[in-house]
């Protein structure tokens, strides 16, 4: 009897190899760094003017947050990486061995074909993580000008590239195994990536459950865990999808299953998930781990909000207008965070509300509770809670809580092109010209 | 008898690559599977190792079906024409084999010197030649520890001298027990390395046996014809 747990350490060892071997991958190390390094130099300048400005007035605070101001756009380079690199070097891992024919030497020792892609999956992760080191390069930089690091946020942006990395390598494995050929297996991807551009836009657009649906494309993940929002149902969901998509893979990986069995059980797999997704959309639980409580009400309205239950909105706003954006951002997604029950009936005829502006009641928000009803227009978080306090009896806080004044840095990006634009790529290159002739 | 195949079929789409193909594999033999391009010879081994799904047919050792996913307790299939891990080296080929698929670490010197890899050992696989690549994936065949091990073109890319040399090394591990299946379409290099036979033509076995037997079976349909080698046997009954 084998020992699967020594073939499966071979198979890391194997997976590792092939990842060094690979030019997409060191071609993503590569790009990584100036891409980064752009973002980041930007990032600097621009916090520094603003903080020049003296931006650390109440309320101009959450735009002193390093976390808005500068890791948001820094690491907004991995997600460029992810969805234009990665997907390449996954594809190049998992589809190389069916086209080199290791694939059916492989097949041969036994082991499930969930272990070969588990190898793959866990060396591809392994990598990306090296792909990311040039963002923490930046943290060094930023921390040297005396810039300030608030670990649960940063954690919380990083999860959020691991997460979307874990998605892009599911979907590249997926259609790595399900297509013949690597190169239509980078159409496939793109094409699903394309697809879920087309949910946001449709989402903005149409509201409702496509808006519902874009919660969870790896746009919208990236950019809620970019703003230190950690939601559990997102977490689980995005979980399913790599599960689905490293399921699908080991599926369409067995070359010895009949064609129409492996179809089956991808039906079979859909229907499993699908139903897993939507009982996590029922998920409740959220952490905001932002310095800044940008995704929260201040604690003692929390505190007040949190005595209240059964509060209906009827908002009469356009999907597309900018004011049902705003409520939606500034207020409702913070709302939702502390009342599970909350319900919201968007009540609009068009999508963009041009031709509604002149309709009696368009721009109106009415809260309903316990037979009692307020309206108001107005869409910041602000007038928001004070239509609630209105309508539910519950007197507002005293102003007590300690407001975040920010982090303002007027500093240079010094050092930083060397290190981005220099050092990180010479180091690549080498290490690449290295390992290559060393086979290692 | 190590395992039999029963009823194997195999169709894509119109062609019928496969018709019903039966036959047995014994124990310690060097069973030749012989037959003209395109008569199925590939497509019944990646059947037979699993790495392609058969439309109908089982495959019995020791009086139980083997299904597809338990025939690498049985045998193993070494392809021709692939490049299996291309950027890695020989020796790490070799070390993987021992180490992922279970093989026989104390083979690896000797097939290493029958198959004269020492001076490629630190060679990347996809750098070698075809020749070079071929007796490299023979090495890995070899070291693997089924009881079978099927062997899609074995000499082909390997001038005379290596084809011998290669023909005796795997003379030397059937006589250890190794039970070898070959499939070769030079039916000269069939007949000096082959004990039995399998014809297969068009998808359909034409015959099976010693080239005495085939040669009996020939001359039962043909009682006119003179049947002394395999050659003469292949072109009969193919």
């Amino acid at each position: 009897m084998r020992s699967h747990s020594r073939a499966f350490l071979w198979l890391l060892d194997k997976e590792r190899r092939e990842l060094v071997a690979s030019r997409s991958w060191w071609v993503l190390l590569l790009a990584l760094g100036p891409l980064v390094g752009i973002s980041f130099i930007s990032a600097v300048r621009t916090y520094a003017e603003v903080s020049g400005l003296g931006g650390t007035a109440g309320g101009v605070g959450e735009a002193m947050a390093p976390l808005i101001g500068v890791w948001a756009p820094t690491f907004s380079a991995c997600e460029l990486a992810a969805v234009f690199l990665l997907p390449f070097v996954a594809i190049r891992l998992v589809g190389g061995d069916r086209q080199s024919g290791a694939l059916k030497l492989e097949l041969q020792q036994g082991m499930p074909a969930a272990g070969l892609v588990a190898a793959k999956a866990i060396v591809l992760l392994i990598g990306w993580l090296i792909a990311m080191l040039p963002p923490f390069l930046a943290m060094a930089l930023w921390k040297s000008y005396g810039g300030t690091l608030y670990p649960p946020e940063l954690a919380s942006v990083i999860a959020g590239h691991v997460i979307n990395a874990g998605l892009t390598i599911a979907l590249g494995a997926a259609m790595a195994a399900v297509a013949e050929h690597p190169s239509t297996a980078a159409i496939l991807t793109l094409g699903v990536t394309v697809g879920t551009w087309i949910l946001n836009f449709f989402a903005a657009i149409q509201g409702g459950w496509w808006e519902r649906a874009a919660e969870y494309t790896p746009t919208a993940v990236v950019s809620e865990f970019q703003h230190g929002l950690v939601r559990l149902d997102v977490v689980l969901i995005a979980g399913l999808l790599v599960v689905a998509g490293l399921g699908y893979s080991a599926i369409w990986m067995r070359l010895g299953v009949a064609t129409r069995r492996r179809a089956l059980e991808s039906v079979g797999l859909a229907a499993a998930i699908a139903v897993a997704i939507l009982a996590c959309t029922f998920v409740r639980g959220s952490w905001d781990l932002s310095e800044a409580r940008a995704n929260s009400f201040p604690e003692g309205d929390e505190r007040a909000l949190s005595r209240i239950h059964g509060l209906r909105m009827e908002v009469h706003l356009a999907p597309e207008d900018p004011r049902r954006v705003e409520l939606e951002n500034r207020a409702l997604a913070k709302l939702r965070r502390l009342m599970p029950d909350l319900r919201v009936d968007y009540k609009s005829a068009t999508s963009i509300g041009i031709f509604e502006q002149a309709n009696a009641g368009y721009g109106e928000i009415w809260y309903f509770l316990n037979g009692k009803k307020e309206m108001s227009r107005t869409t910041t978080a602000e007038g928001v809670l004070e239509a609630i306090y209105a309508v539910s009896g519950v007197s507002p806080p005293k102003d007590e809580d300690v407001e975040f004044r920010g982090h303002p840095l007027s500093a240079q990006p010094r050092g930083a092109a060397l290190v981005f634009f220099g050092i990180w790529p010479g180091l690549v290159l080498l290490a690449a010209f290295v390992t290559r002739r060393g086979r290692l | 008898m190590l395992f039999e195949i029963s009823g194997l079929s195999k169709r894509f789409g119109e062609l019928a690559a496969l018709t019903d193909v039966s036959f047995e594999v014994r124990a310690g033999e060097v069973l030749g599977l012989i037959g003209p391009n395109g008569a199925g010879k590939t497509t019944l081994f990646e059947c037979l190792a699993g790495v392609l799904p058969s439309d109908s047919g089982v495959v019995r050792a020791g009086g139980r079906e083997v299904p597809g996913g338990e025939r690498s307790q049985l045998l193993f299939y070494m392809p021709d024409t692939i490049t299996p891990w291309g950027s890695q080296s020989v020796r790490w080929a070799l070390d993987y084999t021992v180490g992922f698929f279970g093989g026989k670490a104390e083979l690896r010197s000797g097939v290493v010197a029958e198959l004269d890899l020492e001076r490629l050992l630190d060679r990347p696989i996809g750098a070698l030649s075809k020749g070079q690549r071929k007796r490299a994936l023979l090495a890995v065949g070899l070291l693997t520890s089924p009881p079978a091990l099927l062997i899609d073109e074995p000499f082909d890319g390997l001038d005379l001298r290596q084809t011998r040399d290669v023909a005796a090394a795997l003379r030397r591990h059937a006589s250890r027990g190794r039970t070898l299946f070959l499939s070769i379409h030079q039916i000269a290099d069939a007949a000096r390395m082959c004990d039995r036979f399998v014809l297969l033509s068009n998808g359909r076995i034409r015959g099976e046996g010693t080239v005495q037997e085939l040669a009996a079976h020939a001359a039962s349909r043909n009682p006119a014809g003179a049947f002394t080698n395999l050659e003469e046997v292949f072109l009969a009954l193919t």
